[in-house]
């Protein structure tokens, strides 16, 4: 008995049967066709949930016959467990849209039945095995969506769906000729049988008559540029009935074309071209769209074209067991992250991008609509980042790179257009009316959120890397993030707290480099972040992204396989783009920040999936053995990406911004500990370039690369005012040496790196919190606003002398070891040209660390200025801690040196790079002295000379006028540091949005164009195939 | 003998269909597109029925002069025709669905020219 | 120039069709499953309209979606068509009194109108015998409603009871299904009830049943869709 109520069957009698009840209902009580609808539709979500349940338990495929007969005689129906999936995910959302739509359904018993049949016609399109019956489902799907979109009675909804529905209804038609005619050739119109016989479809009819089904469902699924009538829709609907089309009538249209693909084998690549053309230049101009569901709606576009491309392009490389990894996880993600997007974009209320500053200082609401972008663009925990993995693998498993490209550049678009959204919301407009949507209309939208965050871990867990480790960040952050209404500092010490306990328990055993760095990162990492505490104000949503950044990285660290190191590298990536976002004035920067940062990743991502074609294998150990022309091809894709979140010259624009406006003691972290992870990425991956001849000249590039960005970052880091700006160039500027020593490929450079990592983690550290510290105190981030502050703030003056010597290579600092071994590593390799230009570097590097000490504490006193004080204790404690680490890795470097050089060994002992001398003779070899004399007399003789070239323009007197001096050589440096990075990619955004701009001119809004392309669209799809 | 009946039906519906399409692209009123339409779907009707002849066979109905044992080598194939009954019923419920929204265009609008339909575009 | 590209795609389908039809020859014989229908339908379900049988039981799946296509249609168009009160009263207001129906359709109408009826209850009834069905008669009813609108424009229809009627129709189908999925082999199955003897009324299982109530519920239909846009 049980199982007669439960079976699939009944989705269709509680559909039609609770569809004609309704208005019968209606004249017996009017509250009953409300109830009847609820219980109906619950009772479909349950049907197909139990029996999805029972599938996944191992029952098999449910076969659902009719009129007491079989198969080829009468129509059936399955619900195996890709239906039930379909189904069951469809279902839930359509529920979620009820509750949206509730006002409008409400009162009128007609939309309450349109709703319910519309959700029984998706579940048959999903679940029919009659090609004609599909017909007539498609058939009750779009003429419930025509009703439904018939509630809206303004002029622009009546316009489009008149569009709408001229295109539909020529697609469907052209599904019924379609099937008529291949039930004409084939003699059956059961899809079982049709695809046993399909080599029958041969001929101008039978191939015309496939053609027209295959044109129908792609034209239903909105290509470009064949969608203006999709588009227009989406527009102008309610947000309601534009998320049921984008995600339920989609849905429905697209198992239509998986369940029927097996006939359509020739025609993948037309599948695929189509799909990959639509997901590009959907994406692209959405660049352009100012209103809110219009932009969602190129999206969805995007979204479907995804899909197909997947579907088509796994078939065609044989890659079936993928399939519900990637189809499963994009559909899954589209459905919830963009229904749940127009959810939510109808709960707020506002059509124009730009009006969405609306929402600020309403947390929830952008917490949801941060997640659900996250989803959308394909970002972590959810599932559309395992199913863009996986799919990327595959793509480059069968060599398909420039599919691989599409969707990378697909991706990025997209991320752009719905983060500028974003960015819009986190924008403070003086004036604007909030909007205050109530929380059960967030509902949806928020439940969405959940749904989507358990499919990530189901995804994660079909991709085979769930673990609880993996996990541990987010977990831990949406703990915290549950206490937000906590006082700040308590907040502070939990999340240091939890990241002490819990980080130590992800990095648990690790062993060699990994054990190293995530000591070190860790370790630093919760000093900085102790200096959170100087703050008393309670910063919502801070320390819980804090701890996601933090133990990501730990996670990063434990990694053995790319999967786990890409998922926790966009980990981090995230929690610092929401970090940065909090600043007050980062708005414009923190989109850059992200941009930037999704490149990389994406570079990482096509890199990785290089690697492990190559590999035949995700291990990241397997990366010490890989050779060949795809490993090198790989090697560049990852060391661009790592250089590109380095801020290595050319793609440091993003840099100077994100440092300098993030809050203040974010930027120390992001400086000190953030920037390292790309450091540590760059370690790992060199191996790849390490077997080959044309990997050593790969390296060299490197070299030159990171020895320019030193330079670069110093000449623009002396060209600043502002104290932030100054540190943020320097810091692009000490990883350019990073960077080099990476390069060097040998035992003497790689410990040159680390030592030089350690360094700078510490230096950076002080110096942030140090400008934090006066900034609280003077209120103000200009170098030239401050006075004599050594006076007022000994302490802060004594760590940052120290810092700026450690920093400057000046004896007898850790620094200057760094800078010995860095040289004396490339006059080793026979690198002296890049010597030379190191040497110059420090010149620089001292000339505007000098500046800045001496501005800052040495500057005409301000007398009115009396109360200034030393900076408050919580930030002087992190400083001194760094402090005495700098003096430990000076004075007693074995203790550092002993593990670094344990954790190298390992890989170079077989490379013999590092030639036979152990770590006893570097030291033995470390003579200080004569180095030390001859390094000073050249900063002396270099200092000389440029004092005599500023007096021999000048015609000065010889009083020692320092500001003067650095205004001269400032002028002098402005033509070298033309913002010509800046000028070239701004001129690819302005490119790329003009771009957007003539494309959607395609668009024209009569809807006899959008027919005609439609119809154009079917020639193209049929000379294509023919 | 001249052309088998149904491919004069078959060149007949498709006539139909390039009427209809020519009147849906042509036509600025939007009566006239909903008329094209039905061009279109009554043009396929045809083609379905068409496709279900067969060379000197009846209809398949058992009467005096269709007898049961013989229906299998006599009649037309049925479900074309049955099919079309399906047709025909949706392509009814898509017009008149149409030629609601068309009231209400008008309504809205005043105007039942396709060019005003432009609220929404790129 | 956009009449050019009209001019063009049309062109292009017309070669698309053209192929198909200079490739087609007439069918010399049934396919296999049409042949399976042909003796089935008769001799087991006991119809000897084959084209209602199929679309009763095999295909009665398709049938019901139809059902259903039709009943949303009236919804929609019951939608899109409500006016606002204020509306409807404004249009009360303005408009002049309608033109009066000619003499010919309002006497012509009384006449044939009886008969337009009960033909139609004839090819409902008989759609398992003969030509016709529960779609065919369904219409049939729906025309002479039609022509009692043109002939008595002031005449109203009982919306109420049409869509009592319409529903409960619809309602006792899927019941109807559902006894087939008790009583007989499925959904749909029209051996619930007894096959009685070829070609007569009362035969072919539960065939004529279904037929009538989609007759009902097909006339019923349409006619609320007419009156919909008579307003």
């Amino acid at each position: 008995m049980v199982e007669a109520v439960l079976q699939p069957l009944n989705i269709f009698l509680l559909g039609l049967g609770g569809g004609f009840l309704i208005p019968l209902l209606y004249k017996i009580a009017k509250p009953l066709p409300a109830i009847a609808f609820v219980a109906a539709l619950v009772g479909i979500a349950a049907i197909s949930g139990i029996n999805l349940w029972a599938l996944h338990n191992g029952q098999p495929t449910i076969e659902i016959l009719t009129a007491g007969s079989t198969p080829p005689f009468s129509i059936n129906l399955r619900f195996g467990l890709w239906e039930g999936v379909f189904t069951f995910s469809v279902n839930v959302a359509a529920l979620l849209g009820a509750w949206h739509l509730w006002g409008r359904l409400r009162d009128s018993y007609a939309a309450l039945l349109l709703y319910l049949i519309l959700v029984m016609g998706i579940n048959g399109m999903v679940m029919t095995r009659d090609l004609f019956n599909l017909f007539v489902f498609l058939e009750i799907v779009s003429i419930a969506t025509y009703g439904l979109l018939g509630l809206d009675r303004g002029a622009a909804a009546l316009a489009a769906s008149f569009k709408y529905i001229m295109a539909t209804v020529l697609a469907s038609t052209f599904f019924l000729l379609g099937s008529v005619l291949l039930y004409h050739v084939t003699g059956t119109l059961n899809i079982d049988e049709m695809i046993a016989r399909r080599d029958l479809i041969a001929g101008p009819i039978g191939v015309t008559a496939l053609l027209l089904v295959l044109s129908c469902l792609v034209i239903e699924l909105k290509p470009f540029p064949a969608n203006g009538w999709g588009l227009d829709v989406y527009e102008a609907a309610p947000s309601g009935v534009s998320a049921l089309i984008s995600g339920g009538v989609s849905a429905g249209v697209f198992f239509a074309l998986l369940k029927l693909l097996p006939l359509f084998e020739n025609h993948l690549g037309i599948i695929a071209i189509s799909g990959g053309v639509s997901f590009l230049f959907s994406n692209l101009i959405g660049l352009k769209q100012t209103n809110v569901q219009r932009m969602l709606g190129y999206s969805s576009v995007a979204q479907m074209g995804l899909l197909m491309l997947a579907l088509a392009l796994l078939d065609k490389l044989g890659a079936e067991a993928s399939l519900p990894l990637v189809v499963g996880g994009l559909f899954v993600n589209h459905l919830f992250a963009k229904a749940g997007l127009f959810w939510l974009a109808g709960a707020v209320g506002r059509s124009e991008i730009s009006a969405w500053p609306a929402i600020a200082g309403r947390p929830l609401v952008l917490l949801v609509m941060a997640l659900l972008l996250v989803a959308i663009s394909g970002l972590p925990p959810f599932p559309g980042f395992w199913a863009k993995w996986e799919l990327v693998m595959q793509l480059s498993r069968g060599q398909q790179y420039a599919w691989i490209l599409v969707i990378l550049a697909g991706s990025l678009l997209e991320a752009a257009y719905m983060f500028s959204w974003f960015k819009q919301a986190t924008r403070s407009v003086p004036n604007q009316t909030p909007v205050r949507p109530a929380l059960r209309a967030l509902l949806p939208a928020t439940i969405s959120v959940v749904v989507l965050a358990v499919s990530g871990y189901l995804a994660a867990n079909i991709a085979g890397v769930a673990s609880l480790w993996l996990f541990a960040p987010l977990c831990i952050g949406g703990l915290l993030y549950a206490l937000d209404w906590l006082p700040g500092r308590v907040k502070c010490t939990m999340m240091l707290l939890a990241v002490l306990f819990v980080g130590n328990w992800i990095i648990g055993d690790l062993q060699g480099l990994n054990r190293l760095f995530a000591v070190l990162l860790l370790t630093c990492g919760l000093v900085v972040a102790s200096a959170g505490l100087y703050r008393n104000d309670a910063r919502p949503g801070y320390f819980p992204l804090m701890a996601v950044l933090l133990l990501s990285i730990a996670a990063l660290l434990r990694s053995s396989t790319s999967l786990e190191f890409f998922f926790s590298w966009e980990l981090i990536t995230l929690s610092s783009y929401f970090l940065i976002a909090q600043g007050r004035n980062a708005h414009p920067h923190a989109l850059p920040f992200l941009l930037f940062s999704l490149v990389s990743a994406f570079s990482l991502l096509a890199g990785f999936a290089l690697a492990t074609a190559a590999n035949g294998t995700t291990a990241l150990v397997a990366f010490g053995s890989a050779s060949g022309p795809v490993a090198e091809a790989a090697f560049i894709f990852l060391a661009l990406g790592f250089l590109i979140k380095a801020g290595a010259i050319g793609a440091h624009v993003w840099l100077p911004g994100a440092y300098a406006e993030a809050d203040d003691d974010l930027s120390a972290m992001l400086s000190s500990v953030v920037s390292k992870v790309a450091i540590f990425g760059l370690f790992i991956v060199t191996y790849l370039a390490i077997r080959s001849e044309t990997g050593l000249e790969l390296a060299h590039v490197m070299g030159w690369i990171g020895l320019l960005t030193t330079v670069a970052g110093a000449v623009m880091a002396f060209q600043q005012n502002d104290m932030k700006r100054l540190l943020a160039y320097s810091s692009m500027s000490q990883l350019g040496y990073i960077i080099t020593a990476i390069a060097l490929m040998s035992h003497l450079g790689w410990v040159t790196a680390l030592y030089l990592v350690a360094n700078h983690l510490m230096v950076k550290g002080i110096l942030f919190l140090a400008v934090a510290g006066i900034i609280l105190r003077t209120g103000t981030r200009m170098l030239e606003a401050n006075d004599r502050l050594w006076r007022k703030m000994p302490l802060t003056f004594a760590t940052v002398v120290i810092a700026l010597i450690s920093m400057s290579g000046l004896p007898p600092l850790a620094g200057f070891g760094g800078k010995w071994l860095l040289l004396s590593a490339m006059v080793e390799k026979g690198w002296y040209g890049l010597a030379a230009i190191g040497v110059l570097a420090t010149f620089i590097g001292f000339l505007y660390m000098f500046r800045l000490a001496h501005a800052v504490f040495f500057g005409p006193a301000r007398p009115e200025r009396t109360t200034i004080q030393e900076a408050p204790l919580q930030l002087l404690l992190p400083q001194l801690v760094l402090v005495l680490a700098i003096l430990a890795l000076s004075f007693l470097p074995k203790l550092f040196m002993e593990p670094v050089s344990q954790a190298i060994d390992p890989y170079f002992a077989s490379t013999l790079v590092w030639e036979g001398m152990s770590l006893e003779t570097i030291y033995g070899y470390w003579n200080p002295m004569p180095v030390l004399a001859a390094s000073t007399a050249a900063a002396a003789l270099l200092f000389a000379l440029a004092w005599l070239i500023y007096r021999r323009a000048r015609h000065h007197g010889t009083s020692l006028d320092l500001g003067r001096f650095y205004n001269f050589y400032q002028a002098v440096l402005a033509p070298v540091v033309l913002p010509v990075a800046d000028a070239f990619w701004n001129g690819v955004s302005r490119l790329v949005i003009d771009a957007a701009g003539s494309v959607r001119r395609l668009y024209t809004g009569n809807g006899q164009t959008y027919l005609l392309y439609v119809l154009y669209y079917v020639v193209a799809i049929y000379v294509a195939a023919i | 003998m001249g052309l088998p009946v149904s491919h004069i039906l078959l060149a007949t519906g498709f006539l139909l269909v390039l009427i209809g399409m020519w009147g849906m692209l042509k036509h600025r009123n939007i009566l006239r597109i909903i008329i094209g339409f039905s061009l279109i779907d009554t043009g396929l009707h045809i083609v379905m029925v068409a496709t279900g002849y067969v060379t000197g066979h009846t209809a398949p109905i058992i009467d005096k002069a269709l007898g049961i044992g013989d229906a299998t080598s006599r009649a037309v194939d049925p479900i074309p025709a049955a099919l079309v009954v399906t047709a025909i019923v949706i392509g009814f419920s898509v017009t008149a669905v149409m030629l609601a929204f068309a009231i209400r265009v008008y309504d809205a609008k005043k105007s039942l020219s396709i060019d005003a339909l432009t609220e929404s575009k790129w | 120039m956009k009449r050019a590209f009209t001019l063009l795609a049309v062109l292009m389908f017309g070669i698309i069709f053209a192929r198909m039809v200079g490739d087609y020859s007439e069918r010399q014989s049934v396919s296999a499953l049409a042949e399976h229908y042909l003796s089935v339908v008769p001799q087991e379900l006991g119809a000897p309209n084959v084209v209602t049988g199929i679309l009763i039981t095999f295909r009665g799946f398709d049938t019901l979606g139809e059902v259903a296509v039709l009943f949303m249609v009236a919804a929609s168009v019951g939608i899109l068509l409500a006016s606002q009160p204020e509306a409807r009263q404004q249009k009360e207001l303005t408009e002049p009194e309608p033109r009066r129906p000619s003499e010919l359709v309002q006497n012509g109408a009384e006449v044939i109108l009886p008969l337009i009826f009960l033909f139609g209850a004839y090819v409902i009834m008989n759609g398992h015998l003969s030509a016709g069905g529960g779609f065919q008669g369904g219409a049939v009813v729906a025309s002479a409603v039609m022509l009692l609108v043109l002939a008595k424009p002031s005449s109203q229809l009982h919306h109420g009871f049409l869509s009592i009627t319409e529903s409960l129709a619809g309602v006792l189908y899927v019941s109807i299904g559902i006894l087939g999925l008790i009583f007989a082999a499925g959904f749909l199955d029209s051996h619930i009830l007894p096959k009685g003897d070829f070609g007569t009324l009362f035969s072919a299982g539960a065939i004529p049943l279904i037929s009538t109530l989609l007759g009902i519920k097909v006339g019923a239909e349409l006619s609320v869709i007419i009156d919909r846009f008579r307003n």
